[in-house]
C-alpha cells in the first residue's frame, strides 16, 4: 500500500544543511495500523509529509497504492490526496472561515462527490458533533475541532488516513476520545492508519511501531 | 466548479467587511465615471438635437464685414438654385448700452443682436414674463434685454437705453434664445433689437467688428451641397458658411472630447482602487496562507484555488461597481435641484439619469480593474506549499515567468481600458505612463522618507521608536497609503498653488499703472476729439495711447522657406497665418518688444516693411527678407521683413502685434484707433467715465479689464473648486484606503498590542504609537504630494501658463500639515479596538 525506497530528506538551516530524515526503506501493507514514534526531532512528522506528497524527498521514491507519487505534478499530487489520502494534523488546522460542516464539506466538493451534505453530517455524527455543525472552529473547543478534522480527513473515505500528533495539542480525556475513533475507524472501514506520536500509551494500540531518532530509524517493532 | 463557487461564496462571507473599504474606492471611481459620462450624455442630447436652433438656420452664412455685392450675388444665386424655403438677416456686436436718462451716469458692454422678421428659424426666444415673443416688440426702436442689463444700468423694462447714436424702448427681459453658447464666454449680456433699426445706431461705420449673418432654410438634401458650393466660391471672400450638420459634428466632436478626458479622472480613481485591491490581496493571501495550504492538502488544485479568489475579486468588484452606480445615480438625480427650478440655461433642459451605456461602462471598468489587478498577487497561491502545516517555513515572495507574463498582459490591459475611455491610444499610453511614472515616484519618494526617517527608530521615545519600525514591518500597508493619500494631496496642494499663482499674477497685471481700460472703435476723424476727452483730467482716466489698427489678412508668401501663393495655399500650408491679423504701423519698439534678427527702422518710408512677432515666424517659417502679402480691406500691399521681434505678451496691454508696418505706405489707409488707458479708481467713476465717454462717441466700445477679470476669476473659481472637488475625491479614495489598510492589519497590531500589554504598556502609550505612526505616515504623504505640487506648479507656470513660478507656502504648509492630521485622526480611530482589546483573549487565540 504504502512503500518508502531509500527516502531521505535534508533542508538548509542557515547556511548549513541538516539531514532530518536518513536514507530509509519501509513496507506498509493494507489495512495496518502503524504508529511512528520518537522524541521531537527525530523526523516523525517529516516521514509523514513524505508519504502525503506534501513534501519532496531529497532522495528517493515514496510509491503510494503502487503510484511513484515522488514524480507527480504538484496538482496530481492534490488529487491523489483528495482522493486516497486523509490527514489529521496536531493544530486541527481547519480553515477558520467556514463552520464545521462546510470544513468537511470541502474535501468532497473538490472531488465532486455527489451529495457532500448529508455525507458531511453523517461524519460529523460519526464523530459525535451532530448538533455542532453550524458552529465555527473559533467556536469549538480543542477536542471538538480535532474531531472536525478527524470528519474532514474522512470524507472522501480514503484507504489511508495520515495523523501527526493527533492528540499532542489536547488534554487526556479529549485524546482517548480522538484514539478511540481512530481504532474504530480502522476496524470498521479497514483504514490503513499512520500514527505519529511521542506517547507510548498511544502507540501501544497500534499494530506496529517504528521508532525514530535523530532522522534514523532505531527500532521496528511488528 | 461547484467548489469553486461554493468556496468563493463562504470566502465572500468570511471576508467581505475587511475588504469593503477597498471596493468603496472602486465604487467612488465608477461613480465617477458613470456620472460624468450620462451628465455629458444627457447634455449633448438636448444641444445635439438642438444644432439647428443654434445656429437659427438650417445653414449659417456669416461675414465680419459689409457683404461685398458679388458675394450676395453668388449667395443668391446659389440659395435659389438649392431651393432654399425661408432666409432672415441677423447683425451681432458687442456695443455699449447706456441709459437714456442722463441722471443715470452708468454703461455697459453688451453684445448687440439685430434681427429681422423671420428670426429665429428653428428654436424660440422665451421672455420672463411668459409672453410670446413676435418681431413686433422689437419694431420701431424697441429692445430685449438680458436681466443683467436691467440690473446694472439701473433701468426697467418701460425705460429707454441707448444704444449708438439712437434711442431703445425696454420692452421684455430675454429668459432664453437659440444660439446662444452654454457657457460660452460673452463680453456682456445679450440685447435684442430690429434688424432695421441698426443703420440709425451708426455702429455700422468703419472697422466696425459687427457680424452679419445670413441665416437660411433649405431642404435637407440641398443642405451638404449648399455648403459646399459656398465655401468653394467664397473662398477668398472674409466669408464662413456651416450647416447645422457640422455644427453638430463639431458639438459632437466637443462633447466626445470632455466625456472621454474627463470620465479618465474616475478612471485614475479606480486605477487607484485597483492599487489598493492589489495591495490588499497580497496581504490578504498572507493570511490565507494556511487556510490554502490546507486546500491543497486536501486535494485542491492551485487553478481551483486561484479561481476561488478570482471569483471573489469578481463579486466584490461588481458590487463596488453597482454601488458606484448607485451613487452616480444619486449624484446626477441632484442636479436639477442644485441648478434651482427658475433656471433658463441648456443645461435645466436636459433629463438627468444614468445613461445604459455609462453605467455598463463603469460597472465593465470596475470589474476589470479589481481583476486585473488582483490576479498578479494571487499567482502567489503556487507558491504555498501544503507542507508548510507541518513545519513554519520561509516562504519569500517569488517572481516566474508566469507572474511577469501575466504583469505584462495585464499592463497591456490596462492601457487598452484607458485607451478605450479616452477613444485614443496615444492619450491611453501617455495616462498610464503618466501614472506609472508618478507611481513610481511616490514609491520611490515613500521609501527614500521610510528611509530618512530609519534613524528615528533609535529614537528615546518608546511610541516614537515602534511608530517608525511599523512603517516598514512585513505586510505594511505604508506603500499603498502613501500612493493614495500622496495623489490626493498632489492633486489639491498642486491646483490651489496654481490658482493662487495665477490670481496673485492677475493683480499683479492690473495693479502699477498699466493700463485696465480699452477703447475700441475709435475713427479717424474722432481721433482728436478722443485724445482731449481723455486729457481732460475731469473725467478721471490716467494715461492713454491711441494706436491705428486694420484688419488685415496674408494673401501670399514669397520668402527662403516657401512660395505660397493665394489665400488657400496659405490656410492649406500655413495655417498658423490662415487667420485674419489685426497690424499696426509705428516708428518704435515697445518696451515689452526686443528685436532678435533684423533691424527695426526709426523712421517713415515709402517701401513697405514690416516686423514679425518671433514665435508666429518660427511657425510659419519666415525670415528677415521675405515678402509677405497683405490683404487690408481689399487692398493688396507686399512688405518685405526687415526684423523679427520677441514680444513679452504678458506685458501687451500697451500693444501686442504680430504684424507692425513701417509708418509711411499705410498712413493715409483706413484705419481705426484702439485705446488702452488707466480708467478712474472707483468703480462709480469708471462708470460714469465709461458713460460719459459713450454719450460723445456713441460708437466707440469700451473694455473694462476690471470686468474681465472679474469674469475670469469666477471660471477661474469654478475650475478651481471642480478640480479640488476631484482632488477631495481622490483624497478620500486615499482614506478608504487607509481605513482598509488599518483593518486589513489589524490582526497583527491587535497581537502586538497585546504583546506590548502584557509586558507593561499602557493604553496611553499603544495610542501614542499609533497617533506618532499615522502623523508620519500623513506627514510624509503631505510632503510628497506638496513636493508633486511643486514641480506641477514648476511645470504649468513655466511652460503652459509662461508665468513666473511661485511656491504658494501657506498652501503646501496647510496641505501637509492638514493631510497629516487626516491620516493620523484616521488611522486612530480605525484602530481604537486595538486598545480595547483585552491581551489574555488575543494572547490564548494566538
Amino acid at each position: 500500500m504504502i512503500e518508502l525506497r531509500e527516502v531521505s530528506k535534508t533542508v538548509m538551516s542557515g547556511s548549513e544543511p541538516l539531514t532530518i530524515l536518513h536514507p530509509l526503506t519501509l513496507e506498509i501493507p493494507r489495512g495496518q495500523f502503524v504508529a511512528v514514534v520518537g522524541p521531537s526531532g527525530s523526523g516523525k512528522s517529516t516521514l509523514l509529509g513524505l508519504i502525503a506528497g506534501l513534501d519532496e524527498p531529497t532522495s528517493g521514491d515514496v510509491l503510494v497504492g503502487g503510484v511513484t507519487i515522488t514524480r507527480l505534478s504538484e496538482d496530481a499530487l492534490a488529487k491523489l490526496r483528495g482522493e486516497k489520502i486523509g490527514f489529521v494534523f496536531q493544530f486541527f488546522h481547519l480553515i477558520p472561515s467556514l463552520t464545521a460542516y462546510e470544513n468537511v464539506s470541502v474535501p468532497m466538493e473538490i472531488a465532486g462527490a455527489p451529495d457532500p451534505r448529508s455525507r458531511a453530517q453523517a461524519l460529523l455524527d460519526e464523530v459525535g458533533l451532530t448538533g455542532r455543525a453550524h458552529h465555527y472552529p473559533s467556536q469549538l473547543s480543542g477536542g471538538e475541532q480535532q474531531r472536525v478534522a478527524l470528519a474532514r480527513a474522512l470524507a472522501n473515505d480514503p484507504p489511508i488516513l495520515l495523523a501527526d500528533e493527533p492528540t499532542g495539542n489536547l488534554d487526556s480525556s479529549n485524546g482517548r476520545h480522538i484514539l478511540e475513533l481512530l481504532q474504530n475507524i480502522h476496524r470498521a472501514r479497514g483504514t490503513t492508519i499512520v500514527l505519529v506520536t511521542h506517547d507510548a500509551d498511544l502507540a501501544a494500540v497500534a499494530d506496529a511501531r517504528l521508532v525514530l531518532r535523530d532522522g534514523r530509524v532505531v527500532e521496528r517493532i511488528a | 466548479m461547484m467548489f469553486v463557487l461554493r468556496m468563493a461564496g463562504r470566502e465572500t462571507r468570511a471576508s467581505w467587511r475587511r475588504l469593503l473599504f477597498f471596493f468603496v474606492c472602486i465604487a467612488v471611481g465608477v461613480a465617477a465615471i458613470v456620472a460624468l459620462r450620462s451628465v455629458i450624455q444627457s447634455v449633448r442630447a438636448v444641444i445635439g438635437g438642438e444644432a439647428r436652433s443654434l445656429i437659427a438656420g438650417d445653414v449659417l452664412i456669416a461675414s465680419n464685414r459689409d457683404w461685398p455685392e458679388s458675394a450676395r450675388a453668388v449667395i443668391d444665386r446659389r440659395l435659389a438654385e438649392a431651393g432654399a424655403t425661408a432666409r432672415t438677416e441677423t447683425v451681432e456686436t458687442p456695443t455699449m448700452v447706456r441709459p437714456a436718462d442722463p441722471a443715470k451716469r452708468v454703461a455697459k458692454m453688451a453684445e448687440l443682436r439685430a434681427v429681422q422678421g423671420g428670426f429665429p428659424l428653428y428654436g424660440a426666444i422665451t421672455l420672463q414674463s411668459g409672453q410670446a415673443y413676435s418681431h413686433a416688440l422689437v419694431e420701431n426702436h424697441g429692445a430685449l434685454v438680458r436681466p443683467e442689463v436691467l440690473t446694472v444700468l439701473g433701468v426697467n423694462v418701460g425705460d429707454q437705453i441707448a444704444i449708438g447714436q439712437a434711442a431703445f424702448t425696454i420692452r421684455g427681459v430675454i429668459a432664453a434664445e437659440p444660439g446662444r453658447r452654454v457657457g460660452g464666454f460673452g463680453l456682456g449680456p445679450r440685447v435684442l433689437i430690429d434688424f432695421a433699426d441698426v443703420p440709425s445706431t451708426g455702429l455700422l461705420g468703419f472697422g466696425s467688428r459687427a457680424d452679419r449673418r445670413l441665416h437660411v432654410q433649405v431642404p435637407d438634401e440641398h443642405v451638404d451641397s449648399l455648403v459646399t458650393t459656398l465655401r468653394r466660391e467664397l473662398r477668398d471672400e472674409f466669408i464662413t458658411t456651416r450647416s447645422y450638420r457640422s455644427t453638430e459634428d463639431q458639438i459632437g466632436r466637443d462633447f466626445d472630447r470632455a466625456e472621454n478626458y474627463l470620465s479618465l479622472v474616475g478612471l485614475v480613481i479606480v486605477i487607484l482602487g485597483g492599487i489598493a485591491v492589489s495591495s490588499v490581496t497580497r496581504v490578504f493571501i498572507l493570511q490565507k496562507i494556511r487556510s490554502i495550504a490546507v486546500l491543497k492538502c486536501v486535494g485542491a488544485r492551485n487553478a481551483q484555488i486561484i479561481a476561488v479568489y478570482v471569483l471573489q475579486v469578481v463579486a466584490l468588484g461588481l458590487a463596488g461597481s453597482l454601488l458606484g452606480v448607485a451613487i452616480a445615480r444619486a449624484a446626477v438625480a441632484a442636479i436639477p435641484f442644485a441648478l434651482g427650478p427658475s433656471s433658463t440655461s441648456l443645461l435645466a433642459q436636459a433629463r438627468y439619469g444614468i445613461t445604459l451605456s455609462a453605467a455598463a461602462q463603469g460597472i465593465a471598468i470596475g470589474v476589470l480593474i479589481s481583476v486585473l489587478f488582483a490576479v498578479v498577487p494571487l499567482l502567489q497561491v503556487r507558491f504555498i506549499k501544503p507542507s508548510l502545516l507541518l513545519r513554519d517555513e520561509g516562504r519569500g515572495r517569488r517572481r516566474d515567468w508566469l507572474s511577469i507574463a501575466t504583469g505584462v498582459v495585464v499592463a497591456a490591459a490596462l492601457v487598452a481600458i484607458t485607451a478605450w475611455q479616452a477613444s485614443s491610444l496615444r492619450i491611453g499610453l501617455v495616462v498610464c505612463a503618466g501614472f506609472c511614472g508618478l507611481a513610481v515616484v511616490l514609491h520611490l519618494a515613500g521609501r527614500g522618507l521610510v528611509a530618512v526617517l530609519a534613524p528615528l527608530a533609535q529614537a528615546r521615545s518608546f511610541p516614537l521608536r515602534h511608530a517608525v519600525l511599523h512603517l516598514s514591518r512585513p505586510g505594511n500597508q505604508t506603500r499603498v497609503v502613501l500612493l493614495a493619500v500622496g495623489l490626493g494631496a498632489f492633486f489639491i496642494v498642486g491646483i490651489r498653488s496654481l490658482q493662487a499663482s495665477l490670481l496673485d499674477e492677475f493683480s499683479v497685471q492690473t495693479s502699477a499703472d498699466s493700463p485696465d481700460m480699452f477703447l475700441l472703435d475709435v475713427q479717424r476723424g474722432q481721433r482728436d476729439a478722443v485724445a482731449a476727452f481723455l486729457s481732460d483730467s475731469s473725467h478721471g482716466s490716467g494715461e492713454f495711447r491711441l494706436i491705428p489698427v486694420m484688419r488685415a489678412r496674408v494673401a501670399g508668401v514669397s520668402g527662403r522657406e516657401a512660395t505660397l501663393n493665394d489665400v488657400e495655399d496659405v490656410r492649406q500650408r500655413r495655417p498658423s497665418l490662415g487667420r485674419e491679423f489685426t497690424i499696426t504701423y509705428r516708428d518704435h519698439l515697445e518696451s515689452n518688444e526686443r528685436v532678435v534678427d533684423g533691424a527695426f527702422w526709426s523712421s517713415p518710408a515709402t517701401e513697405p516693411e514690416v516686423s514679425v512677432e518671433s514665435g508666429i515666424a518660427a511657425r510659419a517659417h519666415l525670415h528677415v527678407g521675405d515678402t509677405i502679402r497683405f490683404d487690408i480691406l481689399g487692398r493688396s500691399i507686399s512688405p518685405r521683413i526687415t526684423s523679427i521681434r520677441d514680444v513679452e505678451w504678458r506685458e501687451s496691454r500697451n500693444g501686442g502685434f504680430v504684424f507692425v508696418f513701417r509708418p509711411g505706405p499705410l498712413d493715409q489707409a483706413p484705419q481705426t484707433f484702439v485705446a488702452p488707458l488707466r480708467g478712474p479708481r472707483d468703480p462709480a467713476s469708471r462708470g460714469r467715465f465709461q458713460h460719459d465717454l459713450v454719450e460723445r462717441f456713441p460708437n466707440v466700445s469700451v473694455i473694462d479689464f476690471h470686468e474681465v477679470l472679474e469674469t475670469i476669476r469666477d471660471v477661474m473659481r469654478k475650475v478651481t473648486l471642480a478640480i479640488t472637488v476631484v482632488g477631495g475625491l481622490v483624497l478620500f479614495s486615499g482614506a478608504l484606503i487607509l481605513i482598509g489598510a488599518v483593518a486589513m492589519t489589524k490582526f497583527q497590531r491587535v497581537y502586538e498590542a497585546a504583546v506590548f500589554k502584557t509586558l507593561g504598556a499602557n493604553t496611553r502609550t499603544i495610542g501614542r504609537m499609533l497617533l506618532f505612526e499615522y502623523g508620519v505616515l500623513g506627514t510624509v504623504a503631505g510632503v510628497i504630494g506638496s513636493a508633486g505640487a511643486v514641480v506641477l506648479t514648476w511645470g504649468v507656470s513655466k511652460y503652459a501658463l509662461e508665468i513666473p513660478w511661485k511656491i504658494p507656502a501657506g498652501e503646501h504648509l496647510a496641505g501637509v500639515v492638514l493631510t497629516a492630521v487626516l491620516v493620523a485622526v484616521i488611522g486612530v480611530a480605525a484602530s481604537l479596538d486595538v486598545l480595547r482589546h483585552k491581551p489574555l483573549a488575543t494572547l490564548r487565540a494566538e
